[in-house]
């Protein structure tokens, strides 16, 4: 049986079997919760079907002409529009987006700006080098996980990360060394092995802890006899003994510490710290991988890379890239925008309320498959096919390897893909 | 009593997955929660049926609640969805999901519904 | 385990297993009875202990008892864990050696594997508790492994 490629979140795991009759899904094989989740939204109730307009304050069904021409008129009248989203949406249409931005002098970002841009610029400043996952199954003999929450975000990371067995380590879990660090039990505390680390920290002091470690990798014997925010010394020198004697370590890290601590940002210090222990150790090399959400947020970051030179806060003005101190969060705050275009995201529920409340008081043109708080409040709703389902295409991984999808079924209704309809609108646009 | 908030990802507690597969009903069971230590939750007088109201100077909003003893005392837990987005906010141009001072107090009060918030957001008939 | 404590740990093989560890899990599942240990009725210094594991046992002892493998289906999240350190899975079904999904229709002799979202117990006849002998028989690495603690291994 074929297996293909699952969109749920970043892991795309390619390994999932699916049967169908060529109609509808009758079984998926191999899929966590939230692979299955994307494949249950082929048939569920939420699902969009019909272009949407709001009329005399009420969202009611209309054709795609009637649609598409609302949304070439909102854009027409606006001089300063916004384009947001993106990371749930294939390499082909997001090439499109930016296209369509350049021609409308828009300003363009993806959610990777909020979530895993700023680490990989970061990551290029202190050159520290990123790793993909199967390099990690094959050669990997310590996993660090800090400020990530593996088992509810990404359910099979652990599964292929930890225990299985690669081309070098062959015994899996026995020689691979887990080290968790998490002011919360999470779920992950439960696969500790007799050999393995568990540090409980106490919440808001992970800068605390960092600098304590950098401190002790130049001087030896700094480490206060009663710990560091919450942690003994006997479990300090242990972490750091694990990170300087590994051959080929791996750290992986999440939401937990990207927020700012104090004056600094911890993933810098994070970064400068494992850039410290390489430097001093003659063997071995730790990497770096940054867990993602949705399932193409590395795409935007390398088409934009390729295209523009930038990877975030694209600004376009008579068809050139311009100079921008602004990224999608100050543009917002500061009202700097009369319309948005929201392509696969849902920024009204994820976006603090005072945001939401700025960018829903200017026109919003939705484009998703399915109904969100956004779809509901927007002005214009186009719907689109299923990336992984119903189109293909190239998406990126999380460590950042190119990752062919498969088409299996048709859409309904004969809907566009995203990159269909970004070229329609472009169309029309260069017409009238 | 002060706590400080932190907003995570929960696999049964999805945003995504209510919008795409759940309805109004069962967003509201799902999200509309927030999750604490049993010793905070008896110093704050709470039964299974009371709500907690939550406020700071950003927001509020009133949710539901359940215990659970992997969390550190003084810390609450909700997922990340529309209702604890009414307590987040904008620092020096980044959005801060975690680690926000938070006023948390009983109430029977009925817990905030979609709604509203979506009409504290956009006037929509 | 628990009946272990009691027994007297010398494993003289006087009831005819290897060890104290294999009687007392044959003790479990109501294979054999407290008194077919031979030095809990020669010796006297066994006699509180042969007391004691009598009371705890009751009238459970001696009644056959079969393994029980339970996935909870709200626990669990999909992640494949069990699907990959089962030793059964390991060497029937190669895709499972490197995390990936085993393949499609199952073998006969796989153990687990992930379906809708959730994984499943497809059938126990060849689970190593069963079938091996001596320490691979007290194999719990699904239960021991599994993050949300969905896996409940039981004998009922």
């Amino acid at each position: 049986m074929e297996r293909i490629p699952c969109t749920g979140c970043s892991l795309l795991c390619d390994d999932i079997i699916v049967r169908s009759d060529g109609l509808f899904i009758d079984e998926v094989i191999g899929a966590c919760l939230k692979g299955k989740e994307r494949f249950d939204q082929l048939t569920s109730n939420n699902r969009l079907l019909n272009p949407m307009i709001r009329e005399n304050g009420v969202l009611e069904k209309s054709s795609w002409e009637d649609a598409l021409n609302k949304t070439i008129n909102i854009i027409k009248n606006s001089s300063n529009p916004l384009l947001y989203g993106f990371s749930n949406v294939n390499c082909e249409a997001q090439l499109k987006a930016i296209e369509l931005a350049r021609k409308i002098d828009g300003f363009i970002d993806s959610n990777s700006t909020i979530c895993q841009g700023k680490v990989l610029n970061m990551a290029k400043d202190t050159g520290i080098t990123l790793t993909t996952i199967t390099e990690v199954i094959n050669k990997a003999d310590l996993i660090v996980l800090w400020g990530a929450n593996a088992a509810e975000s990404i359910p099979r990371l652990l599964n292929k990360v930890l225990f299985s067995r690669g081309k070098f380590r062959m015994t899996g879990r026995e020689i691979k060394t887990l080290i968790i660090i998490d002011p919360v039990k999470i779920a992950s505390f439960n696969v500790m092995g007799v050999r393995d680390l568990a540090l409980q920290i106490q919440p808001n002091k992970d800068l605390e802890l960092i600098r304590m470690l950098k401190e002790e990798c130049c001087v030896a014997d700094s480490i206060p006899s009663e710990g560091v925010a919450g942690i003994d010394n006997y479990d300090l020198k242990r972490l750091l003994l694990h990170l300087s004697e590994a051959e080929n370590g791996v750290v992986i890290v999440g939401q937990g510490i990207l927020q700012p601590q104090s004056e600094s940002t911890i993933i810098r210090e994070l970064l400068e710290l494992i850039q410290m222990i390489n430097l001093k150790q003659q063997k071995g090399r730790i990497s770096f991988i940054m867990m993602g959400g949705h399932f193409n947020m590395a795409g935007f970051d390398h088409i934009a890379l390729s295209t523009c030179g930038k990877n975030e806060n694209l600004k376009f003005k008579n068809n050139e890239l311009v100079e921008s101190n602004d990224n999608i969060v100050s543009k917002i705050n500061k009202e700097d925008f009369d319309c948005s275009i929201i392509v696969g995201t849902d920024p009204i529920s994820h976006l603090p309320h005072n945001l939401s409340q700025k960018l829903a008081s200017k026109p919003i043109i939705a484009i998703d498959n399915r109904k969100s708080a956004t779809t509901l409040i927007a002005d214009v709703v186009l719907p689109t096919a299923i990336t992984g389902i119903e189109t293909g295409g190239i998406v990126y991984r999380l460590d950042h390897v190119p990752i062919e999808l498969k088409t299996i079924l048709k859409p309904p209704n004969n809907l566009p893909s995203d990159e269909d309809l970004l070229n329609q609108i472009l169309d029309k646009l260069n017409k009238t | 009593m002060e706590m400080i908030l932190n907003t995570v990802r929960m696999v049964d507690h999805d945003q995504a997955r209510e919008h795409a597969l759940g309805d109004e009903k069962s967003l509201e069971q799902n999200l509309a929660i927030g999750i604490l230590n049993p010793s905070d939750f008896k110093k704050l007088n709470l039964t299974r049926s009371l709500h907690i109201n939550l406020s700071n100077k950003n927001g509020q909003v009133i949710v539901a609640t359940k215990e659970d003893e992997n969390i550190p005392q003084g810390t609450l837990l909700m997922p990340v969805s529309i209702w604890s987005n009414q307590l987040t906010n904008v620092e020096n141009d980044e959005i801060t999901y975690k680690n926000i001072p938070v006023n948390v107090e009983a109430t029977r009060d009925p817990i905030t519904t979609y709604k509203d918030l979506l009409n504290s957001i956009k006037n929509i008939k | 385990m628990e009946l272990y404590k009691y027994l007297p740990k010398t494993n003289c093989k006087k009831c005819g297993k290897p060890t104290c560890m294999a009687f007392a899990l044959d003790l479990l599942q109501g294979k054999v009875k407290v008194d077919d240990c031979t030095p809990f009725l020669e010796e006297a210094k066994y006699k509180k202990q042969y007391n004691e594991l009598k009371q705890l046992l009751g009238a459970e002892e001696g009644k056959k008892k079969e393994l029980r493998i339970d996935v909870d289906e709200e626990l669990c999240d999909g992640c494949g864990i069990c699907v990959t350190v089962c030793p059964v899975n390991a060497r029937y079904c190669p895709p499972t050696l490197s995390g990936k999904a085993p393949d499609y229709p199952p073998e006969k002799h796989q153990l687990f594997q992930i379906k809708a979202g959730k994984c499943e117990l497809l059938n126990i006849k060849h689970c190593r508790r069963l079938e091996a002998e001596g320490r691979e028989r007290e194999c719990r690495v699904c239960e021991t492994y599994c993050p949300r603690k969905a896996v409940k291994i039981d004998y009922v």
